[in-house]
């Protein structure tokens, strides 16, 4: 498997564990309601970026020293292809969220309900992002 | 428009080079042994740059390498 695929898997592995708890969690509503900044809420954001943030740098780590001869070859032109198709389609999912979020939702939500919209819409760009990567790798193999 | 297809030869002319491997052509034309490997499965088709550069590698002509096959 390129090394490049198994950093989207990473990608995509540390979105899931991460950010599919704070969704499950806020869509289930068991933090208490409050106003703004809700600490609350405040502190589980926080959580789940910085567990992000430690399995993607352990991952990376891993990899990098299982096999460090791919992790630093840079990118080639197949590699740079599959970048640009998946960017292509992240980008239009990152537009029609931040449609919804800046231009829709503010007429009947407020606070953490569009915050939480806009990372929504980040999460769901970025899957698609790596999603694409994985599955071009995935069709070029 | 025409309709068709890229096959190449590049599996043969590594063969014909002392069994040179993918990660080494590869590494002489500046992409990884995935890459090569999708090339030679008609799975992904190179630059024109890239493929010149294997051309070279081999010293042969580029159409050598690669063949268009138009579909009937």
């Amino acid at each position: 498997m390129p090394y490049r695929e198994k950093t989207a898997w990473l990608s995509l592995l540390a979105m899931a564990i991460t950010f599919g708890p704070y969704f499950a969690i806020v869509a289930s509503r068991r933090l208490p309601e409050a106003s703004l900044p809700n600490l609350n809420l405040l502190g589980l954001f926080a959580a789940a970026a910085l567990a992000q943030v430690l399995v993607l740098g352990a991952g990376r780590l891993y990899l990098g020293r299982t096999s460090p001869d791919d992790a630093r070859t840079p990118p080639d032109e197949r590699d740079s292809a599959i970048v640009r198709r998946s960017m292509s389609a992240a980008y239009y999912v990152l537009i029609a969220g931040i449609i919804v979020v800046g231009c829709v939702m503010p007429f009947s939500f407020s606070g953490w309900a569009i915050v939480n919209a806009a990372l929504a819409t980040i999460v769901t760009a970025e899957l698609v992002h790596y999603g694409v990567v994985v599955c071009s790798y995935r069709r070029q193999t | 428009m025409t309709q068709g297809s890229i096959s190449n030869r590049i599996r043969s002319l590594r063969f014909h080079h002392g069994e040179m491997s993918q990660g080494e052509l590869g590494q002489r034309i500046g992409v990884t042994r995935q890459t090569i490997a999708a090339i030679e499965a008609g799975k992904y088709s190179p630059s024109l740059v890239a493929a010149f550069r294997i051309a070279h590698v081999f010293a042969v002509p580029l159409s050598e390498v690669f063949q268009w096959e138009t579909e009937s």
